[in-house]
């Protein structure tokens, strides 16, 4: 239960509840309630619920929302219901938080400890009885998709390279990488990069921090608001008038709108800071609807990609850039997954009492991903990217490697290096 | 930069940008969440009421007054709207514009509409009719003992008489589970065995030549679902619309949004659109409220489609002050007593909304384009009253074309 001045207090009891007109659109496009009994719908646990709530929740089927935020993002009245029911499972689980969500939603804990062990912390987490112990203690399900560690992280690579002498007509770059790009996915990382390079940018990477996204969609509040706090002053380090550029959208989202909405933070800093954050391939889409994205030398791909638009980029409110873009590449098809999710929200689909869940949100996409694909698949979030892979066995990356690689900076095809 | 920007995603927002996309225009579709399709019964109605039930929509709508949006269009808006919707859903869709037909509704009402998705035409009322409405146990959306009962106390149009009887079958949606939606029936039919199981518990109960009404779950993602189920029946099979969001509208929804996909139209939902910026009479972008800041979209020409009272476009104050809430554009139909006890369903604020020229270009009471390039189509019109009338889709559909295709002209 949350004291009566606080902010989570605020929005359990605010008053755009009144813009809900009980049609429930939400309930019709929810992925979980589509697949589960457990788990209500948007609708019920949440403005339904709210009226009852008086700080405290009432449905503890609110436990199976997997805060993908579909519901905000089709409702038709503008209520914001997942940011609702986010605060509304905050209040539920702040006295019991289970050791398992205090874990995993510290990414760079995660990421600092598997970096120098990384062939070892890849081999225990691909190896059964290590997973089947890991799931009985801490409650992470055996085969749910895990991070691959890398021996080098990106910082790394930027300390290790020689500083990129090509010129930078068009000025300098923020780019905000984000946990996953620095320790899990280094070459999106590096390849978002000499993208923006190669379009004449100087990029600058200034030293940061973990978003807290992960607390957030895990209730733990207080921690998070410090991290992204600390992350928007790092941002702030580098010159402020320039744009931040994000590869990864939920990390993206969590500065553009999440901690505001969210975790009530109305800093004006974090304001200005989410207002110059863009995710990369709108950014590159912005540029090509202004003319100033020349595609005429970009080398032709046969190719039909799948494409899964991730939950975290539709709650950007920027439609799906990528597709777009990845269809300026000559011989290129997208086709898109034409489902909300891949089920794995995060953290959600790591859980073990959540998992069959999530593998049932996602067979929509696993399936459409499986049955269109050329030997490789495109996502813009990091945990999508791995629960695809780890259900369909197809490569999965980023679509900025499709850019790399028609811009000719890519020694291997996209299928064959991820 | 997109030709043009459509605002809303219902039925005239959808059908104006494909129809812009399919000419080779660049259309960005700006829409707060899904349109307004979901909550529609899936049929196309053109004029039901006017205000006694009409049998030709098109005749009925020559004579209606010169403030409706039919008057504005003219006849060959009308039919060139209804042709479109048969060539983009020509699969989906039966019927013609000179003709209503009449439904049974889930109250056992007899509904009159125009075009009728083939799931629902062999429910169109005829003399000596013979139904058997199906209900579940599960579901409570519909009573067919109570649709039956209201259904024989009417008579066809021929004035013959409609035979009608209610069954309750005991099948759940998932094994198990005492209430489900109709989407969750609609999903488990999606499923051929579940379809078999369905079959196998109605054969036995039915009657020869009974036509057999079912709620509207007759599949979701899967289009021969009704078709299959008649096979396995051996009877003709509708459906009846359930209260909204209703599973048909939702197919409506998503075939026009594929659509609209595949000409090319780039959709960008979840934010309201919340600004505007104008020069020399035009105006040059809208703002979208998207994550962390407004982005402006430009264009040459903008489709404001947004809906009318019920999405927000229209509001009423407290102090009976009615507004559009993106552009503050000139309302029509206003005047003193917009709100009367006299008759409810029949209020004159119902009429306020958007005016526009024969060419959908919007316009103040005097005839004057606030901006010369700003078409308005769909449910922001003024002059009609849809849900007595029976004539949003009708409305929807020729203001769209013809905004779209004025679009096309000047271009």
């Amino acid at each position: 239960m949350f004291s009566p001045d606080s902010h989570e207090h605020d929005l359990l009891n605010r008053a755009s509840l009144d813009h809900c007109v009980k049609c429930t659109i939400c309930e019709t496009q929810c992925p979980v309630a589509a697949v589960t009994p457990l788990f209500s719908g948007p609708k019920y646990v949440g403005p339904q619920a709210e009226r009852f709530r008086h700080g405290e929740s009432v449905d503890h089927s609110l436990d199976y929302c997997s805060s993908c935020g579909i519901c905000t993002h089709v409702c038709p009245q503008g209520v914001h219901i997942a940011e609702l029911n986010s605060v509304a499972r905050a209040a539920m689980k702040a006295d019991h938080m289970p050791l398992r969500d205090q874990l995993i939603s510290r990414t760079t804990l995660m990421g600092m400890a598997m970096t120098p062990l990384a062939p070892v912390a890849n081999a225990v987490l691909g190896f059964k009885p290590a997973r089947i112990a890991v799931e009985k203690v801490v409650g992470i399900h055996r085969n749910a998709a895990m991070p691959t560690a890398h021996t080098r992280t990106l910082v790394g690579w930027l300390r290790s390279r020689t500083d990129p002498k090509n010129p930078a007509p068009r000025g300098k770059l923020i780019f905000f990488h984000g946990c996953a790009q620095n320790y899990f996915e280094v070459e999106t990382g590096i390849k978002t990069i000499e993208v923006l390079e190669h379009l004449g940018f100087e990029v600058i990477v200034p030293k940061q921090g973990c978003c807290g996204l992960p607390l957030q969609s895990n209730g733990i509040f207080d921690t998070a608001r410090s991290w992204v706090r600390k992350l928007v002053a790092q941002l702030r380090e580098a010159p402020q008038d320039l744009p931040i550029i994000a590869c990864s959208t939920s990390c993206g989202g969590m500065l553009k709108h999440e901690a505001n909405e969210i975790l009530g933070v109305t800093d004006p800093e974090l304001l200005e800071v989410g207002g110059r954050t863009r995710d990369i391939c709108e950014f590159l889409l912005d540029m090509y609807d202004r003319g100033e994205l020349d595609t005429s030398d970009w080398l032709p791909n046969e190719l039909t990609i799948p494409y899964h638009a991730p939950c975290q980029l539709r709650g950007q409110n920027i439609g799906t850039p990528a597709v777009q873009l990845l269809e300026l590449v000559p011989g290129v098809t997208v086709v898109e997954s034409g489902a909300y999710c891949c089920g794995i929200a995060g953290t959600y689909g790591l859980k073990k009492e959540k998992y069959d869940i999530a593998m049932k949100v996602g067979k929509p996409v696993f399936d459409k991903i499986v049955e269109t694909n050329e030997g490789v698949a495109a996502c813009d979030s990091e945990t999508c990217r791995w629960q695809i892979e780890q259900a369909t066995s197809v490569p999965t990356v980023h679509p900025i490697a499709f850019i790399h690689q028609a811009m000719g900076l890519s020694k291997l095809p996209v299928s064959t290096g991820s | 930069m997109p030709d043009t920007v459509v605002i809303g995603a219902g039925l005239s927002g959808l059908v104006a940008a494909i129809r812009l996309a399919r000419a080779g225009q660049a259309v960005t579709l700006l829409t707060k969440g899904l349109g307004g399709l979901q909550l529609s019964q899936g049929t196309i109605d053109v004029l039901g009421y006017a205000p006694q039930r009409v049998e030709a929509p098109l005749e009925a709508a020559a004579s209606l007054p010169a403030s409706h949006p039919y008057s504005v269009l003219g006849s060959a808006a009308v039919t060139a709207g209804i042709a479109y919707a048969q060539e983009l859903l020509g699969g989906h869709l039966v019927g013609t514009v000179d003709r209503n037909v009449l439904l049974p509704t889930a109250v056992g009402s007899l509904r009159p509409t125009c075009l009728v998705p083939t799931s629902m035409a062999a429910g169109v009322v005829t003399g000596g009719i013979r139904y058997a409405l199906v209900g579940f146990r599960q579901l409570k959306d519909f009573y067919p003992k109570l649709c039956a009962g209201n259904l024989e106390r009417q008579t066809a149009p021929s004035g013959e008489a409609i035979s009608a009887r209610g069954l309750v079958i005991d099948l759940p949606a998932v094994e198990g589970m005492a209430d489900s939606s109709a989407l969750g029936y609609a999903r488990a039919i999606d499923g051929s065995a579940y379809r078999a199981k369905l079959a196998a518990t109605l054969k036995p109960l039915l009657e020869d030549g009974e036509v057999v009404g079912l709620p509207a779950i007759l599949g979701y993602r899967d289009a021969a679902a009704h078709r299959h189920l008649e096979e396995l029946l051996d009877h003709a099979v509708f459906e009846v619309p359930l209260p909204p969001p209703g599973v048909p509208g939702m197919r409506l929804n998503e075939a026009l949004t594929t659509l609209a996909k595949q000409a090319g139209v780039r959709i960008v939902a979840g934010a309201k659109v919340v600004g505007f910026e104008t020069s020399g009479g035009k105006i040059l972008s809208v703002g979208q409220a998207t994550a962390g800041r407004v982005r402006q979209y430009a264009a040459d020409t903008f489709v404001y489609a947004p809906g009318g009272f019920e999405s927000g476009a229209l509001s009423m104050d407290s102090y009976g002050t009615v507004t559009e809430t993106i552009f503050g554009l000139p309302l029509h139909g206003l005047g003193p007593d917009l709100v009367t006890a006299d008759d409810p369903a029949n209020q004159a604020l119902f009429r306020v909304g958007v005016g526009v020229d024969a060419r959908m270009r919007v316009v103040d009471p005097a005839g004057t384009a606030p901006y010369s390039n700003l078409y308005a189509a769909g449910g922001v019109l003024a002059g009609a009253i849809r849900w007595s009338e029976k004539s949003g889709e009708g409305i929807a559909l020729a203001s769209a074309v013809a905004a779209a295709d004025s679009i096309l002209k000047g271009a």
